[in-house]
């Protein structure tokens, strides 16, 4: 006598124990890693790119904090840089929004007057800053200002926007823009002399505000010139370290090093342990006028 | 039985347990409930109606009724349970239930067999879920039995719980345990009757009855009920429960002017849920995870036509003909739905006929039956050692391995000091007479 077909059913008692496994239905409807698209190696180095850029700038303040420290730079030096990056820096940022809807002289007033009212803030602020941690010592000084800007590098929002999409700021990456701008402060409260403040502090607004603007619109940008401006980055960085400190510079090396070609290859050769499981016991997503609404 | 939920909660699991005592004490045997406390007034030991014991054990709870799992409180408690009670077997029931996990790690110090019963679906990505299913992984490498509500939840349990091990021809292929089963809940048929007089065919009622929250796809039934209404306008919805997405609802009914046609109930006690089924004709279920819809049974009983969404267990309780399904997918819910208007317009569906037929189907006492035919499985199995069974912990897991071995081996300690503190002569023990004559 042959048995019944085993049935996906509880309503009928179906002559096999109810310990019986089919051989063939049992997670049939298993499903492992759906919508599964591996990385590749090169996407994943060029979007490591915008990470290299910011530590670098934050190697390249630290060189420059330390010779300004040794008065090895000439305050007045770091002020024309500064200025001069900042145009360079608004040229390019009016490039790349060239093809966004024209938003007309008032807002390039505008940008032109608060840059104005913040140029001299700070210049009236500079003998403020100068002496706000006089009664703190450098050590305690050097330990926050790491840790500080340990948080703007973890908390840094490394994604592009395209131009004309004027997306929300996160509250990370505000987070991180005020731990940079607040090491800043306190670094510069070491430094000897009014106009180092001024200037260190103004150079640090530019590196740590305006920067990552301006890093997040060049995803538009060609890769190549992506990769030029990452290996410019970290070549000034080097060649502003390389006289300090040896160490600290086989250090840069090696983080830029890891950062940009190791941790690529050990997310792509991690991926191989990617088990993603998927069956009809998942909450399903419902679609409602064709989206899917997710849980709130 | 053992399990965090039980009455005076009520819910799924809860009746579940009550239900499986009740009938495993008409059959002969001797059961008791440990469950947790509820101060002020559910202290101490309760006995429920067909002579079955609780015991509220004094732990406080955390979230939705469950206890911290600590691992060891709990123990003295059991010892002194077990020993005077003469247990033979533990079921524990619930993933989520701490007490539950507790009773399975402890029993095998007496000699105790243990049953595990799952009834809910979890997935596998977010937080949560990794580390309840690592607790449940931990708790289930020793069980003797597992039990599942459903072929779906049997699935989604032996991934969650890794319940599998090699089978001893072929060392390389691993199968799952033979000691895993599907035994369904059940339902009291004769609390779902139908009601006799026919129903009037110039409105038709929709009725929802559920928790209205995400995971009961609410967001579903405020997209497709203003569609309904305005499509057919004999169409009345009767919705009853309570929660979050209530809200939605009420916005829903006021934009679209459907005071008249939706009613919205509130929370609904389980012993009116017959009276408020028996007024609709179809039953509209939106969940997003079920693992058994004891609902959609209830409703199915009761005599109405059920749509529902395709999801977990669902599309194995009931037979085809007497349930529309819809994807979780505002078009397609709006589709089944208009299809079961059509049947029920035309009168194709006999709510006496179905109640019949579900009547048929399920059957506590047939659940009883099948439970303690598992029961008696484990108890003329084997039962694992103790090396077996830090070799099975420590197979968990680079990191939880360890971890759950540390735990055994000092609740083990734990149990040989309560053993020399508490000898267990000094215990009082408890005869009752069910015991006596059956001794299971």
């Amino acid at each position: 006598m042959s048995r019944p077909t085993w049935k996906r059913i509880l309503w009928q008692r179906q002559p096999y124990p109810d310990n019986y496994i089919p051989a063939d239905s049992f997670l049939a409807s298993l499903r492992r890693n759906p919508n599964f698209t591996p990385y590749t190696y090169w996407p994943l180095v060029l979007a490591c790119c915008p990470i290299t850029q910011h530590l670098g700038t934050i190697f390249i303040f630290v060189a420059v904090f330390v010779r300004l420290q040794q008065r090895s730079l000439d305050a007045r030096v770091l002020l024309w840089i500064s200025v001069a990056c900042f145009l360079a820096g608004y040229l390019v940022w009016e490039v790349l929004n060239y093809s966004a809807p024209p938003r007309g002289p008032s807002s390039r007033f505008k940008a032109l007057k608060s840059s104005l009212l913040f140029f001299l803030t700070l210049m009236g602020l500079a003998p403020v800053l100068r002496t706000l941690t006089a009664a703190t010592s450098s050590d305690s000084i050097w330990a926050l200002s790491a840790c500080q800007f340990l948080l703007n590098t973890l908390l840094a929002d490394y994604g592009c926007t395209n131009a004309g999409s004027q997306s929300q700021e996160r509250l990370t990456s505000v987070l991180s823009m005020n731990a940079a701008v607040s090491s800043s402060v306190v670094l510069a409260s070491r430094l000897p002399d009014d106009l180092s403040v001024f200037s260190l502090v103004l150079f640090a607004v530019h590196l740590f505000a305006l920067f990552p603007m301006l890093r997040h619109r060049f995803g538009v940008v060609p890769p190549i010139l992506q990769v030029t401006l990452t290996v410019s980055i970290s070549a000034l960085s080097f060649s502003l370290i390389m006289s300090l400190s040896p160490f600290v510079t086989a250090l840069t090396f090696g983080i830029y090093v890891t950062v940009n070609v190791v941790a690529p290859g050990v997310l792509v050769w991690a991926q191989r342990y990617k088990n993603e499981i998927r069956g009809p016991w998942d909450v399903a997503v419902p679609r409602v006028n064709g989206n899917e609404i997710q849980c709130n | 039985m053992v399990s965090d939920f039980f009455h005076p909660n009520v819910g799924g699991v809860e009746n579940h347990i009550f239900m499986l005592s009740a009938n495993l004490i008409r059959r002969g045997h001797k059961v008791i409930v440990i469950t947790h406390s509820h101060p002020p007034d559910r202290v101490g030991i309760r006995w429920l109606l067909p002579s079955l014991k609780v015991y509220h054990i004094p732990f406080p709870t955390i979230a939705s009724s469950a206890t911290l799992p600590n691992y060891f409180t709990f123990l003295p408690y059991f010892r002194t349970i077990i020993v005077r009670e003469h247990i033979n077997l533990v079921h524990a029931h619930a993933s989520l239930s701490s007490l539950g996990q507790e009773a399975i790690l402890h029993s095998h110090f007496f000699g105790v067999r243990t049953v595990f019963t799952d009834h809910s679906l979890f997935g596998f990505e977010d937080a949560a879920s990794i580390l309840t299913n690592k607790l449940l992984a931990a708790a289930l490498k020793n069980v003797d039995a597992v039990i599942c509500v459903s072929h779906t939840g049997r699935e989604n349990t032996v991934l969650r719980g890794q319940l599998f091990e090699t089978s001893e021809d072929n060392p390389s292929v691993s199968a799952v345990r033979p000691s895993v089963y599907t035994i369904p809940n059940a339902l009291v048929a004769e609390q779902f009757t139908p009601s006799p007089q026919p129903r009037p065919t110039d409105t038709i009622n929709i009725v929802v009855l559920s928790r209205l929250a995400y995971r009961k796809g609410i967001d579903l039934l405020v997209a497709t009920a203003p569609r309904v209404c305005a499509a057919f306008p004999n169409v009345k919805f009767i919705v009853g429960g309570d929660g979050p997405k209530l809200n939605d609802l009420l916005q829903v009914r006021e934009r679209h002017l459907l005071q008249e046609r939706i009613e919205l109930l509130g929370s609904v006690r389980h012993r009116d849920v017959r009276d408020i089924l028996t007024r609709g004709s179809i039953f509209l279920n939106t969940s997003l995870t079920e693992s058994f819809g004891i609902a959609i049974l209830e409703a199915a009983c009761t005599g109405l036509y059920v749509v529902s969404t395709r999801v977990g267990g669902v599309p194995e309780i009931l037979p085809e003909d007497m349930i529309s399904f819809a994807y979780p997918d505002e078009d397609d819910v709006f589709r089944a739905v208009s299809e079961a208007i059509q049947i029920i317009s035309e009168g194709k569906h006999d709510p006496q006929e179905a109640h019949e037929r579900v009547k048929g189907f399920y059957d506590w006492m047939q659940v009883a039956e099948r439970t303690e035919r598992v029961y008696q499985g484990v108890i003329q199995s084997e039962q694992i050692d103790f090396c077996t069974r830090i070799q099975r912990t420590m197979s968990l897991g680079p990191f939880a391995g360890p971890i759950y071995t540390v735990i055994l081996l000092v609740d083990c300690l734990f149990f040989m000091i309560l053993e020399w503190l508490m000898p267990r002569g000094d215990l009082d023990h408890r005869y009752s007479r069910s015991l006596l004559e059956n001794p299971l």
